[in-house]
C-alpha cells in the first residue's frame, strides 16, 4: 500500500488495492482521472497548461504538462496494464481549474485548461461523468485504487467527494 | 466564539520580531538602489562567513549543474546573481518566519517560502513585459518579501480559515484581507508593513508588502513594481498553493496600464515559474535550507 504523489505535469497509474493516487494544491491546473473498470487501473495526470505549442521541448520531458499531450501519454501508460488503448469504457472525472476573483476572466487559465482537456477527451470519444471545476479555491485530489472513490480537500474547508 | 487578539496586541507582537541580520539588511538596501556595483554585493557577502558557505553550497549543488566547482565568492555571486544572493540572505536571516507552519492559514511548514519564491519568479517575469523599464531584480526581491505579514498574523488567526471563507462565500466580506480585518482589526499587508518599517526596509519593498493586493493605492513612483508583485502573487496562487487564502483576492485590471501581457504570454510566465521554482527550490534544499 503506498501513496503515488503526482507533481505538476506528472502522470501515474496504479492497480494495487490500497494505493492512493494523489496530487496536491491544484490552482488553475486540472487533474484528469481515468479509471479502467476491466483491469481496475486508476490513472491521473496533473495538467498545467492548455496547449503544448508554447514549448515543444517540454513535451519531450514532461508530456503530462499540457492538456493536448497529457491525456494521450496517460492512455499509453495505462495500455501497458492491459487497458484499452483509446480508453473505451473508461470512467473519466475532472477536478481543478480554479481562478482568481476576476469578473472579466482575463487570467482564467483554469477554464482554458478544462476546455482543452474536454476537446481531447471528445477526440477519444470520452466524456467526464463527474467534474468539480472552476470556482476560487485550490484542490488536493486523492483517488483510492481499491474503491475508485475520489476525495477533494482544500485548506479551511471540509473534504468532499467527487 | 474564540476570543481574538486586539490590533494593539498584534502590533506589540510585531515589534518583538527579531531584526534581520546586518548582511541581509545591507544587501536589501544595496540591491534596491539602481546605482551600485556587483563588487559591493561581494564585499557584504565576504563579511558573513555563514552566508558565504551557504552560497558556495548552493552554486555547487546538483541543481545548478556546473561542470567545474566554484570555490570563490566572486564567481558564486556572478553565477547566482544579486537577486538570489539577497533572497538567500533573507531566507537564512528570517528562516523562522518564512518556513514556519502557518496554522492561521491551514498552511504546512515552508509553504509560505514556496509561495514567496514562486511569486518572486513570476514578478520578475512580469517585469519583462513592463511598458516602461522596470528593475527585474527588485521585482524578484519584492516577491520574496511580499507576504511576510502572514507569518506574523497567522498566530492570531488560528482556527479562523473556515470562518473567513464562509464570510467570503456569503458575500459578507469581499476578500481574505477583509476577512482578516473583520476578525483581528488588521490584515496581513498592514501587519507586513509594520514589520517592514521595523526592519527599515527600502521604500519600494515596503510598498510591495503594503499594497500587493491593492496596487492602485501605491504611490506613483512604485506603482509599476507593486502591480508586478500583484500579478506575481496571483500567478503563484494559480500555480498551486496550500493555504486557505489561495485565490481569495481580486485581480486589479488596471495592470494593463503598466504591462503588455497577452493570455499566451501569461501561460509562458506560468511555465517559467514552475520550471525555475523546481531548480531554485532543489538548489536551496540540496544546500541545507529549511525545507
Amino acid at each position: 500500500m503506498s501513496n503515488i504523489i503526482l507533481g505538476v505535469g506528472e502522470f501515474g497509474i496504479s492497480k494495487t488495492p490500497g494505493d492512493i493516487v494523489k496530487t496536491f494544491a491544484l490552482g488553475s491546473c486540472v487533474a484528469v482521472i481515468l479509471m479502467c473498470p476491466k483491469t481496475r487501473t486508476v490513472g491521473m495526470v496533473h495538467v498545467a497548461l492548455p496547449e503544448s505549442k508554447i514549448n515543444l521541448e517540454k513535451v519531450k520531458t514532461r508530456p503530462g504538462y499540457f492538456a493536448d499531450t497529457g491525456i494521450t501519454a496517460l492512455l499509453k501508460l495505462m495500455s501497458t496494464m492491459g487497458c484499452e488503448p483509446k480508453g473505451r469504457g473508461f470512467i473519466v472525472k475532472l477536478a481543478g481549474g480554479a481562478k482568481i476573483m476576476d469578473p472579466n476572466n482575463t487570467f482564467n487559465i483554469g477554464k482554458r485548461n478544462a476546455l482543452s482537456i474536454k476537446k481531447v477527451l471528445w477526440k477519444y470519444g470520452l466524456g467526464a461523468v463527474a467534474e468539480d471545476l472552476g470556482a476560487t479555491y485550490s484542490r488536493t485530489v486523492s483517488v483510492s485504487v481499491s474503491t475508485g472513490e475520489i476525495t477533494l480537500s482544500s485548506p479551511g474547508r471540509s473534504d468532499w467527494k467527487l | 466564539m474564540k476570543q481574538r487578539a486586539s490590533k494593539e496586541e498584534i502590533l506589540a507582537a510585531i515589534r518583538e520580531v527579531p531584526l534581520l541580520s546586518p548582511s541581509a539588511s545591507q544587501l536589501l538596501q544595496l540591491t534596491s538602489s539602481s546605482d551600485h556595483e556587483l563588487s559591493e554585493v561581494i564585499d557584504i557577502v565576504k563579511c558573513d562567513a555563514a552566508l558565504t558557505a551557504r552560497l558556495l553550497k548552493i552554486v555547487n549543488s546538483v541543481a545548478y549543474g556546473l561542470v567545474h566547482q566554484v570555490t570563490t565568492i566572486d564567481r558564486a555571486v556572478g553565477y547566482l546573481g544579486e537577486r538570489m544572493i539577497a533572497s538567500i540572505a533573507l531566507e537564512d536571516s528570517a528562516a523562522a518566519l518564512f518556513h514556519k507552519e502557518l496554522a492561521g492559514y491551514d498552511s504546512p511548514k515552508s509553504e509560505l517560502w514556496n509561495h514567496d519564491l514562486r511569486t518572486a519568479i513570476a514578478s520578475r517575469e512580469i517585469a519583462t513585459y513592463a511598458k516602461q523599464p522596470l528593475n527585474q531584480d527588485l521585482a524578484f526581491t519584492a516577491g520574496i518579501l511580499h507576504a511576510v505579514g502572514k507569518a506574523v498574523l497567522s498566530d492570531f488567526l488560528t482556527q479562523s480559515s473556515n470562518e473567513v471563507l464562509t464570510g467570503i462565500d456569503a458575500d459578507e466580506v469581499s476578500d481574505y484581507l477583509a476577512g482578516e480585518r473583520k476578525l483581528v482589526g488588521i490584515d496581513h499587508t498592514e501587519a507586513g508593513y509594520e514589520l517592514a518599517k521595523n526592519w527599515e526596509l527600502p521604500e519600494p519593498l515596503i510598498a510591495a508588502i503594503r499594497y500587493h493586493h491593492n496596487p492602485a493605492a501605491t504611490p506613483e513612483e512604485h506603482r509599476a513594481l507593486v502591480y508586478a508583485v500583484h500579478l506575481g502573487c496571483i500567478i503563484a496562487m494559480m500555480c498551486g498553493s496550500q493555504a486557505s487564502d489561495a485565490l481569495q483576492y481580486h485581480l486589479d485590471q488596471d495592470y494593463t496600464k503598466y504591462f503588455d501581457l497577452t493570455s499566451e504570454q501569461l501561460t509562458m510566465v506560468m511555465l517559467e515559474v514552475n520550471e525555475r521554482f523546481d531548480t531554485l527550490h532543489n538548489a536551496m534544499t540540496d544546500a541545507g535550507g529549511e525545507h
